[in-house]
């Protein structure tokens, strides 16, 4: 097909966060009336590919053309002008609207809104669709698949031709998700040009013509759906294997944390992590692989109590913890890295040493009764950001003087601090370099040693199988594990996460 | 410094000249009449220090609030009705051991006040903002009802209780010509002291704290959030309920309708104006004391009450601005 | 006792309530579109202080009525200035403005007052306010629902992010509501200010926060809210009618009446929770 043909043609593009390359001389050439996937695991660059092409990323280095004519998207509004839409993974339908007006919001085409005309209108491209909306309703009240439908309304509404939907199916039901390719398949009939980004194996085999393959930022592999399988596409998304992993000796011993039958409800008020049952023993290192969305972030909540399940027992050791406190359970010896740590760890504004004692404030020697004594705080903060050689100005200084990575040492270190049984790491690497996530690892790897056990959830698989004993993934909200003899092979394990098991 | 604060504080310097410049008095002498009448005789010092001891013990109600992330406006309100308490509280029981009862009671009453405004904000998510100015309103009329039926004094007509008797009175720690000190004072720097060492030395003071920096952070901390809320109300309360004591037992001698001329928006910003620290409370308490008392002197030489108003607004909104353009920088 | 009068008591009401009506709609506006707003209160009593000394400097009502819904104005848009632009937190920035509006209403008052002059303030007629104060509510309800920036001030107040997102820059809209509150601040100060003759140091007396209190009642819709004022004007003006004298055959002093309200909005809230109809991007950048 000669050039001009395509839809939309990126070429070169280069991406950069500060030091870190997002995405580097990436291609894409999409043609119109497909439904093309752009597939990757986490942190691969699909999403700020994305983002480019929908004009949130101004400073993007290579070119973008649209139907063979160069085009340049300094802000949103420009994108949408040359009718480029986006569906985000996390929906931008205001709940507290109704579902009429968060259709026309941005494209109210008059100064006086006149709901019926906007419900005709709106009642046509809907039945074009196959859908039906009660436009009156608030929009609070539609399930994640209505939510969606409406996303896609909206494209319609500002008659957008080149869609753009972002891990669609994240959020719905098998059911749902056949519907809406179907709804994705008239929609090309009609005319337009349909982007997939998706981590989905099965959806990209049985629903789309082409995909693109992109892995740390880098295009991998570019074919149509045809002349490929999900063997060899989840081969591309994770890569080959690296050196085999080390084999780990390891004596383990009681189940510190032991999880039956888990359900948790996530933000959403969905079910977002499902009959989990799993078990931490002393000595070991668990590592929870997945896409990012899969209800990690929502079991490690219910593990630290800050979130009630609804269903489902925890217990460590001999007690039953399912419905203690954050504070009773640091008392028993569950200490957590954070996933944001801006957000749940730390207090920017506050010195070194305060944050230091955040989490660990009732603890000897930090607390002795109700008096908390600043003398041992520093010193215990001495030897915290000593232990991984974060650098500092000075104990007294707020917190936000410390870079991103250093932030990191300070939050893992203290973690362990102070006899840790139980150690939840959300991504205890995030922002360092190999080094520095290698002395994090090798510290829990010690307390490991000591008696304690780790849970790990990570986006990184690589980082998982080089660091922990046992690998555990999580898709939809429910919990896989490997086979024994594949316990640690990195194609089984990639195949679970993104649910290509089974498939030839 | 951004150019954005400068141009606020330059606009508030502009507002302030402006303001003088329509009375024909000029800054430098306002400034001097300013402290003359505020500290520049024994009289003065004794009147300044008695506008600012409700204001500094008031000050740290507050500011012990709004460092759980709370807004206690409420502070009027549970001065009043701590005032109350304490008055009829040495009435029946007089000498000493009523003015021991009087401050146990009031601090009760302040903190029994301020209590649903914590609850409802905790566990229901009702700004206390509303709570408590709702709160105010209804001590005002409660107190009122009372000092004009049950309480009433029954030799005098006016909405009023009776005197107390001089050994019931708040003693004067220093009592020498003119210049006079009520203990009052020392129980403000004595609060002062209390929240600094409760804050830094204690594991409540610290989780409080935490509470209001960061709930989500102190929640996975292991600080119970609601509680924390509930009781730091209830603290605040307590100590607002104090300052009505004092100013009932130790300056006024009775309690009667109309009591407190608007402590509780002033404490406000002698809370804001502290900064960081609580012991930056006695230097801003003082400075409203100042303001306070030295705006009667300004009205001898022609210059309206409300000036003095008006600087402390823009003081607020400096000293507000400031210290979010460090929250903002990193 | 004299014989409770029934038509004396509605028509009162209707006029303590009208201006809380109109201060009301103005902060329900500021809030919809995610701007806290404690300073209602500042800005009627400045409108109220501006109205009268300008009236009375002029002669005319017509430039006293513009000159304080001016003032009302820009005090409306010095909170939104202090909010999004230096990012102060909402409620400082309302109480510093309540504060800078008290002592510069009394400064006012005192240095502008001509003692002399006893003739009455020129005014324009109570209908006119009390027509006006009816008709907001309906007028506010008609803009939000039914144009297209009463739809983006909905957006911006909900969600600012997404707002975003769909294309709509926040910041313009929020000034755009403030610019309405305090236009219709300025309306109820001066209404208060024409029904009283004359201007007096603090004569809000709190109506500024009742109309807040009526907004969180009234869950943050126009109609609702009219509702709650109109519950407080009955409220105050049923006090009035007692006038300090005990209800016969009850000991109940009217100061229980009085207080009415005001533990009407704090049962209200610890039932009915505040947060659950507040705008969700109350106080969101």
């Amino acid at each position: 097909m000669t050039p001009p043909d395509y839809a939309v043609q990126m070429r070169g593009i280069t991406q950069r966060f500060g030091a870190v390359v997002a995405l580097d001389q990436v291609d894409l050439s999409v043609r119109p009336g497909a439904i093309h996937a752009v597939v990757g695991e986490n942190g691969a660059g699909k999403t700020t590919l994305m983002r480019v092409l929908q004009g949130h990323l101004a400073g993007a280095g290579g070119t973008v053309a649209l139907h063979g004519k160069p085009v340049q998207f300094a802000r949103p509004e420009d994108a949408l002008r040359h009718h480029v839409g986006m569906v985000s993974q996390h929906y931008s339908i205001i709940p507290d609207l109704t579902c009429l007006q968060n259709l026309i919001l941005g494209d109210e085409r008059a100064g006086w809104l006149r709901p019926s005309s906007a419900i005709t209108r709106a009642n046509a491209l809907a039945a074009q669709m196959g859908f039906g909306f009660d436009w009156r309703a608030e929009a609070r009240t539609l399930s994640p698949a209505g939510a969606q439908k409406l996303e896609i309304l909206k494209l319609l509404w500002r008659e957008a031709e080149i869609m753009i939907l972002d891990e669609p199916t994240a959020m719905l039901s098998p059911a749902d998700a056949d519907a809406l390719f179907a709804s994705l398949h008239q929609l090309t009939v009609q005319g337009a040009t349909v982007i997939l980004v998706t981590h989905r194996i099965p959806e990209v085999m049985e629903h789309c013509q082409y995909v693109t393959v992109l892995r740390g930022g880098r295009l991998v592999a570019d074919w149509p759906v045809s002349a490929t399988n999900s063997t060899q596409l989840a081969e591309a998304i994770v890569g080959h294997a690296l050196a085999p992993p080390l084999a780990r000796a390891q004596t383990v011993g009681e189940p510190i944390l032991a999880v039956d039958g888990l359900s948790v409800r996530g933000y959403r008020g969905d079910v977002a992590a499902q009959d989990v049952t799993f078990s931490v023993r002393a000595g070991e290192l668990v590592g929870i692989a997945g896409v990012d969305g899969s209800g990690q972030r929502e079991l490690i909540q219910a593990l630290t109590g800050t979130r009630r399940p609804l269903a489902g027992t925890l217990r460590m050791g001999a007690d039953n913890v399912t419905r203690a406190t954050p504070a009773q359970r640091i008392w028993r010896g569950v200490r957590l890295i954070p996933e944001d740590r801006l957000q749940e760890g730390v207090i920017e504004d506050w010195s070194l040493v305060d944050n230091v004692a955040l989490g660990l404030q009732r603890l000897k020697p930090i607390a002795q009764g109700p008096w908390l004594d600043r003398g041992a705080a520093a010193t215990l903060a001495a030897q915290v950001v000593a232990r991984f050689q974060t650098k500092h100005g000075g104990l007294s200084h707020p917190m936000r003087s410390l870079s991103g990575g250093n932030q990191q040492r300070l939050v893992a270190a203290r973690a362990l601090a102070i006899a840790p049984r139980l150690v939840l790491a959300f991504q205890p690497a995030r922002g360092l370099d190999i080094d520095g996530a290698a002395q994090v690892y090798q510290a829990l790897r010690e307390a490991a040693q000591a008696g304690a056990g780790a849970l790990v959830v990570s986006f990184d698989l690589d980082e998982l199988l080089l660091y922990c004993d046992r690998i555990l993934v999580m898709r939809d909200g429910r919990l896989y594990e490997p086979a024994v003899n594949e316990a640690r092979d990195r194609a089984v394990i990639g195949r679970l996460m993104v649910g290509a098991e089974g498939s030839a | 410094m951004s150019g954005r604060i400068i141009a606020l504080i330059v606009a508030s310097f502009g507002v302030v000249v402006l303001a003088l410049s329509t009375t024909g008095v000029l800054p430098a002498d306002a400034m001097q009449q300013l402290f003359r009448g505020s500290l520049g005789s024994p009289r003065a010092i004794s009147n300044t220090l008695r506008e600012t001891t409700p204001l500094l013990i008031a000050g740290v109600a507050v500011f012990l609030a709004l460092r759980a992330g709370l807004f206690n406006i409420g502070v009027e309100g549970q001065l009043v009705v701590g005032a109350l308490s304490a008055t009829a509280i040495v009435l029946s029981v007089p000498g000493p051991l009523g003015v021991v009862l009087g401050v146990v009671g009031a601090s009760a009453a302040g903190a029994a006040w301020a209590y649903p405004a914590g609850w409802i904000r905790a566990w229901r998510g009702g700004h206390e903002v509303i709570t408590t100015i709702m709160l105010n309103n209804i001590a005002l009329f409660l107190t009122r009802a009372l000092v004009a039926g049950p309480l009433k004094d029954p030799d005098d007509q006016a909405p009023t209780t009776a005197m107390v008797d001089a050994t019931s009175r708040m003693p004067w720690l220093f009592q020498h010509d003119n210049l006079k000190v009520n203990v009052g004072l020392a129980f403000g720097l004595i609060a002062v002291a209390g929240l600094a060492f409760w804050l830094r030395r204690t594991v409540g003071g610290y989780e409080l704290a935490a509470a209001g920096a960061n709930p989500p952070a102190a929640q996975a901390a292991g600080v119970p959030i609601q509680r924390v809320q509930v009781r730091a109300m209830a603290m605040s309360g307590a100590i607002a309920g104090l300052a009505g004591a004092v100013q009932a037992l130790a300056y006024e001698g009775r309690f009667y309708s109309g009591f407190s001329p608007g402590y509780g928006f002033d404490s406000l910003g002698v809370a804001l104006l502290a900064g960081l620290s609580p012991w930056g409370l006695i230097p801003a308490a003082l400075g409203f004391g100042i303001l306070n008392q030295g705006s009667t002197a300004l009205t001898l030489i022609g210059i309206p009450r409300g000036l003095t108003g008006v600087l402390l607004g823009l003081l607020i909104i400096v000293f507000a601005a400031l210290r979010y353009r460090e929250v903002k920088r990193g | 006792m004299a014989e409770f009068g029934w038509v004396l008591w509605l028509t009162t009401s209707l006029v303590l309530a009208a201006p809380v009506v109109l201060a009301a709609m103005g902060g329900l506006t500021s809030e919809r579109s995610g701007i806290m707003n404690i300073a209602l209160e500042g800005k009627m009593l400045t409108a109220a202080c501006v109205t009268a000394l300008v009236a009375n400097a002029t002669g005319s009502a017509v430039v006293g009525l513009a000159a304080g819904v001016t003032a009302s104005l820009l005090l409306s848009l010095l909170l939104g200035l202090l909010a999004q632009a230096y990012r102060m937190d909402h409620i400082v920035a309302g109480m510093a403005i309540n504060a800078l509006a008290l002592g510069g209403t009394r400064f006012l008052h005192q240095r502008f007052t001509d003692p002399d002059r006893a003739a009455e303030m020129a005014k324009l007629p109570i209908e006119l306010y009390f027509g006006l104060a009816l008709l907001a509510p309906f007028v506010v309800a008609l803009v939000l629902v039914r144009t297209r920036g009463g739809l983006r001030l909905l957006a911006v107040g909900s969600d600012p992010e997404k707002s975003r997102q769909a294309g709509l820059r926040p910041a313009p809209i929020r000034y755009g509501a403030l610019s309405a509150t305090g236009l219709l601040c300025g309306l109820a100060g001066a209404m208060l200010v024409t029904n009283a003759g004359g201007f007096s140091d603090g004569m809000t007396a709190g109506k500024g926060f009742i109309a807040l209190a009526a907004v969180v009642l009234g869950g943050w819709r126009p109609l609702p809210t009219l509702a709650a004022c109109l519950a407080f004007g009955l409220i105050d003006g049923f006090q009035l009618q007692v006038q300090g004298s005990r209800l016969v055959g009850s000991g109940i002093p009217s100061e229980f009446w009085n207080a009415l309200p005001y533990l009407a909005t704090v049962l209200a809230m610890a039932f009915l929770g505040g947060r659950t109809r507040a705008p969700a991007g109350l106080g969101r950048p």
